[in-house]
């Protein structure tokens, strides 16, 4: 307990010591002084202004009369009024001439592209090209048509979503639920392969051909050329959602299949489901055209 | 036979954990609670063995000397889950810039892995580091040796088990998803016993000392203790779904149970990564270099200031939420004040250099020391700016959050984890020294390169995001989706694992040094303390 004079500060310590720890007598530098001080009144003059300290049942308002909700519902409010000029044009005409009109596309592209990148991509991917289970929308090929007021309804409804006009289309279970003998479906797999345009099995083919007429030309047509505009695509042309594998096309008759697309009302807007069906229409080789 | 109050008091406690554990295994509602139940009976059984064999051995003899045996237990543990917290964080780093690394798998997703890469380094590395340290600083500057004799055991035994429970739990889907305070009510319960018994040896041992006054590093680590048991049982209040599942909803709903969670939050920030780490920086640092600190007003008023400000400041996480107005303002004000006590905390560690620095360049512990300060004091600087509500509509939701935190874990915590753990294992070990200073130079550059490289990376992409994710043209319409966002992180997410690979490489080079060490050979006369243990245990 005996205070020293530490020649390296010029102070003396405070004649505590523990375990050789020492510690100086240095005062409180006025810096540190100051800075409390001034964050301090900071903080008083920011509580005047806004809301801070809390009574019993209400709070200190602030005189600056700030509130965010306010803020936020005015920024909202006016967000919406610029966007609703802006996008003006879509609600204006068909789709049919808008998609046509060189102008509109040239006006609503870009932000048309940013509202597909945000809802749509995660499936169809960025450049419309699908992926495993979701459909290429480039092509030509439609399970529900290609016109433009149509991919607007699907938009709208989506596929299999719940919604109650919902776009409606399943591949029953053929296999598992005994709708087709074992011996059936490895026929009819070789009258798909065949119509397809893959290597298959000829001697199956003519018994498959019998099978397809009966249970599945309804749906995708006659010879599987599809085209019905009902959800069930055509099994002659390249555009295979699942794959075209013996394998998968094996899965699709076992076990069905029942893709599903949500209904983007409420979620999106009528602008924006137009704004959206037109950028469908203007990337798809086929509108390009 | 000694049965004392503390051997009564533990084997029930660790009873307790043994008969949960044999509810879970025979009726546990699912595999991982089944696991869980294993655990708890494998670890709590050997706690009875240990307690049964303390009693029969009777009373122990007073004892003058240091208790160090879980100082090195400790040290050793710190280790060990500081290897698997780095793996896992830069295998995540990894992750998020190829997600197939996940593996395609439930159980190593970004999601679950995360837990426990953050469980890992907080309180595997983080925790056993202070449990460590707090007692050997609280015995050397008390001069009274450790109280209890199983006691201390059953905490660090009890805390691991926890720290245990809580890693495996994740990956199998076992969590209350509140961040940081992920494990579930058993495991909380378990906690809420350590943590008592921890507060008792530490108390006890203040109260035998026998210096007059109690040294500043006490004061912080006593302000850990208590804060987190305040804020653990706090926020973990919830009530299980059954007594054999691992699920359970917690007690508060909507914006009360945010802010529940950000209060506790942002406190285990304040008084588990920076009170009970400024106690461990306020022992070694002086004791490194040999010089006295430099103000102890200051050290006085930067502890009051600290923890008084912080249990204000949680609300800043909750800005432009749903939070009323006058929390959020509150919060900020708070947190801004907070900057002048956390700078103060600097500066009196920077200025306790005078005279030493020569020590910087020559030893690579007092190195590791003094960037720590300085990392300190960039984050407390930048969680103050971050915290003022248009700085936080820049930052918030971004990777400069995450940029923040690893300033502050990596830069700070850590760094002054290992230069105190570079200079406590040849004291507790009784060696001449680190195994190899080059090593540990090693261990400093690399580490220092990754942490900057690392916080570099996400400053950049944080505020790339940020702009990007409020650009508009002048039409009201964004001028990218949040797609094109995810690409232009892509390089910063590849620099930012780079740089964690190169801290994961500095820490493995670290525990291979203090590995060397503690496997070499020991001094042949015990070094000199310049003030012996005054206390002995009873």
């Amino acid at each position: 307990m005996e205070v020293e004079y530490d020649p390296v500060t010029g102070r003396h310590t405070t004649g505590h010591e523990w375990n050789g720890i020492k510690e100086l007598d240095t005062p409180i530098p006025a810096i540190v002084k100051w800075c409390y001080g001034l964050t301090i009144l900071f903080s008083i003059i920011w509580w005047i202004l806004y809301p801070s300290w809390p009574y019993v049942s209400d709070f200190m308002r602030g005189i600056a009369g700030y509130s965010s909700r306010h803020v936020v519902t005015t920024q909202l409010q006016d967000a919406t009024a610029q966007r609703a000029v802006f996008d003006s044009d879509l609600l204006k005409g068909s789709l049919v001439t808008l998609a046509a009109d060189p102008d509109a596309r040239k006006k609503y592209e870009a932000s048309a592209k940013i509202l597909y990148r945000d809802n749509c991509a995660a499936c169809h991917g960025r450049d419309l090209r699908g992926q495993n289970g979701f459909p290429n929308l480039t092509d030509p090929h439609w399970l529900w048509s290609g016109d433009v007021e149509d991919i607007a309804t699907t938009l709208r409804v989506g596929i299999n979503s719940g919604h109650d006009d919902e776009r409606s289309a399943e591949m029953p279970a053929f296999g598992r639920d005994d709708v087709i003998e074992k011996a059936d479906i490895d026929a009819v797999i070789a009258y798909v392969l065949f119509i397809s345009g893959q290597n298959h099995d000829a001697t199956l083919r003519t018994k498959g051909e019998a099978v397809f007429a009966e249970n599945c030309a309804s749906c995708h047509g006659e010879k599987g050329v599809g085209g019905l505009g009902a959800g069930a695509p055509s099994l002659v042309d390249q555009a295979w959602i699942y794959g075209k594998s013996r394998a998968m096309i094996h899965q699709a008759i076992w076990q069905g299949r029942k893709g599903v697309m949500p209904g983007w009302t409420g979620r999106l807007t009528e602008t924006e489901i137009r704004k959206l069906a037109l950028y469908v229409t203007w990337q798809n080789d086929a509108g390009n055209k | 036979m000694n049965l004392s109050l503390e051997n009564i008091v533990g084997f029930f406690g660790t009873l307790l954990v043994a008969f949960a554990g044999v509810v879970f295994v025979t009726s546990g509602d699912s595999n991982g609670i089944v696991t869980h139940g294993w655990m708890m009976l494998l670890v709590a059984g050997f706690g009875v063995k240990f307690l049964l064999e303390s009693i029969q051995d009777g009373e122990p003899e007073a004892v003058l000397e240091y208790d160090d045996r879980i100082v090195r237990l400790g040290i050793l543990f710190c280790f060990a889950w500081g290897i698997v917290g780095f793996f896992v964080g830069d295998w995540l780093a990894w992750q998020l810039a190829y997600p197939a690394l996940n593996g395609d798998m439930p159980w190593t997703n970004f999601g679950r892995l995360r837990p426990v890469h953050t469980t890992a380094v907080i309180f595997g590395f983080g925790g056993n580091a202070l449990i460590a340290t707090s007692f050997y600083v609280v015995q050397r500057t008390c001069r009274a040796r450790l109280v209890g004799h199983t006691l201390p055991w059953l905490v660090f035994g009890g805390y691991n088990l926890f720290v245990l429970l809580a890693a495996t739990g994740y990956p199998l889907g076992i969590t209350q998803s509140r961040e940081y305070a992920e494990p579930e009510w058993y495991a909380d319960l378990l906690l809420t016993l350590v943590w008592v018994g921890y507060f008792v040896t530490f108390m006890r041992t203040l109260a035998r000392r026998a210096e007059p006054h109690i040294y500043v590093a006490n004061w912080y680590y006593l302000s850990f203790i208590v804060v987190i048991a305040m804020l653990h049982i706090v926020n973990n209040l919830a009530i299980p779904l059954s007594w054999s599942g691992d699920k359970s909803y917690a007690l508060f709903a909507g914006v009360q149970d945010a802010m529940t969670q950000w209060w506790y939050g942002h406190n285990a920030v304040g008084f588990f990564l920076t009170t009970g780490f400024l106690g461990m920086l306020y022992y070694f640092l002086p004791k490194a270099i040999n010089r006295p600190i430099y103000s102890y007003r200051m050290s006085i008023v930067s502890f009051w200031g600290i923890t008084f400000l912080y249990l204000w400041a949680g609300s800043h996480h909750l800005h432009y939420t749903a939070l009323p107005d006058w929390v959020q303002m509150l919060g900020m004000t708070m947190s801004i004040i907070l900057l002048v006590p956390s700078w103060a905390s600097v500066f009196n560690g920077i200025l306790t250099l005078n005279g030493a620095w020569d020590k910087v360049r020559t030893d690579p512990a007092v190195r590791f020391m003094m960037v720590a300060i300085l990392f300190y004091g960039l984050s407390t600087f930048e969680g103050s700016f971050m915290a003022i509500r248009p700085v936080n509509a820049l930052s918030h939701y971004t990777d400069w959050t995450v940029g923040h935190v690893h300033a502050g874990a990596l830069g700070w915590i850590a760094f002054i984890t290992f230069g105190a753990m570079y200079k406590l294992v040849p004291w507790v070990w009784n060696r001449e020294g680190i195994y190899s200073l080059r090593l540990e130079a090693w261990h400093f550059w690399l580490a220092l390169s990754g942490a900057l490289i690392y916080v570099g990376a996400m400053w950049n992409s944080g505020i790339t995001q940020s702009l990007m994710w409020q650009t508009y043209d002048g039409d009201g319409n964004f001028l990218y989706s949040f797609m094109d966002t995810v690409d232009a992180m892509h390089g910063y997410y590849v620099a930012r694992a780079i740089g964690g690979l190169l801290y994961f490489i500095g820490a493995c080079i670290g525990a291979y040094n203090i590995y060397m060490t503690v496997s070499g050979p020991a001094m042949q006369t015990a070094s000199v303390d310049p003030a012996p243990l005054a206390v002995p245990g009873e």
